[in-house]
């Protein structure tokens, strides 16, 4: 169930950082700028679509989005279960 | 916070000085706020908003388009509001630096009027919309930590040089606007006034602290160029606002963002909104065609 859209998450990132080979799912997004500031609205966005859920940009916590493996326990596996 | 590495910055501000002294006026008492907009009045031009132009604009109820132009316009000023407030912070840390000593005086000019522009954009959409839009989160690992110190401080005036010239696009066509309400077109007007200094003293420090960048290292040129073009895109995309879509009583938001971002029409549209600020960034050199 939660394949397709972390594969839509992966998506959006690698087509960003053509340099990455690989996308580990604890890879720090933030810290190694495969998702900067720039890019972060366009994510929320995404996510948001991806959940169907809207995400108040007053209350972002920065560590929901910090690794794939965060993104997809907070956004994903709760909608799953 | 000290600029390291930054020469002084020179740059003939007399003109612009006299013209905001002689200019200066008093937002609190010079604008006459009706009770209410008139209903069937847009609230910004229809062909600024990000549906023009394109078949889903067409598909619209006659009132999710004045819906449309409502919450677009709160979200324009929103825009305006938030930008305001990281230009302001941005220069209030610089203003007494030894490198700024030269043009403190124009920037007291400009952080005042910028805080008039702030309390009217904000009043206006509190007052007759009710909201402003919050800002998007922003991260502070930051989009130019690949760049030289010289390069970042480039980069501050640039996004403020950026910000205001594709507002002014807006302000100028919206202040003559005869289709729109007369506060609406008098705070467009009033706003374009003071940002023909504004963008005449961001282009000026753009281009003294471009030269600082390229005599450092002209390498460092075309990486400025590849951000600035970034920068450009994600500007544009912050006017399509799901939030003004849903407000609007438009479904599916979202799809409806990424239709319009990839229609032609828009990108057309983009072009002419953005085409005084490429033809200014070529010509000093920083221009698209540089990115590797």
């Amino acid at each position: 169930m939660t394949t397709e859209p972390m594969q839509a998450v992966r998506e959006f990132i690698l087509g960003r950082n053509s340099e990455i080979q690989q996308l580990d799912g604890d890879l720090d997004l933030i810290d190694s700028r495969a998702i900067n500031s720039l890019a972060f609205v366009e994510f929320i966005f995404l996510l948001e679509e991806l959940t169907g859920e809207p995400i108040d940009p007053e209350e972002v916590d920065l560590d929901d989005f910090r690794t794939l493996d965060a993104i997809e326990e907070r956004f994903f596996k709760q909608k799953a279960a | 916070m000290a600029v390291r590495g930054i020469e002084p910055i020179l740059l003939d501000l007399d003109r612009l000085e006299q013209l905001a002294e002689s200019g200066y006026y008093n937002p609190y008492t010079m604008f006459d706020w009706p009770d209410a907009i008139e209903p069937d009045l847009p609230w910004m031009s229809e062909s600024l908003t990000t549906l023009a132009g394109t078949p889903m604009w067409d598909e619209l109820t006659r009132e999710q388009q004045i819906a449309l132009t409502k919450y677009e316009a709160i979200n324009f000023f929103s825009l305006n509001i938030h930008g305001i407030r990281e230009l302001m912070s941005e220069v209030v840390m610089r203003i007494h630096e030894r490198a700024y000593a030269d043009v403190s005086e124009f920037l007291h000019h400009f952080i005042g009027e910028e805080n008039e522009h702030m309390w009217f954009f904000a009043q206006f959409c509190l007052r007759y919309g009710g909201k402003l839009y919050p800002a998007q989160p922003s991260l502070k690992a930051d989009s130019v930590e690949h760049l030289s110190p010289v390069a970042r401080e480039m980069i501050v005036f640039a996004r403020i040089l950026i910000f205001e010239e594709i507002v002014d696009y807006y302000n100028a066509h919206m202040a003559t606007d005869q289709s729109l309400p007369a506060i609406a077109r008098e705070i467009n007007r009033v706003h374009h006034q003071d940002e023909s200094r504004h963008v005449a003293f961001g282009r000026m420090i753009f281009t003294h602290l471009l030269g600082q960048v390229a005599r450092r290292d002209p390498d460092e040129v075309p990486l400025v160029a590849a951000y600035l073009e970034d920068y450009l895109q994600y500007s544009i995309a912050t006017l399509y606002n799901p939030a003004a879509y849903r407000d609007a009583g438009i479904p599916d938001a979202l799809a409806l963002r990424r239709r319009a971002l990839e229609h032609p029409a828009r990108h057309e549209a983009h072009e002419q909104l953005l085409k005084r600020t490429r033809k200014f960034l070529s010509k000093a050199g920083v221009g698209r065609e540089l990115i590797k």
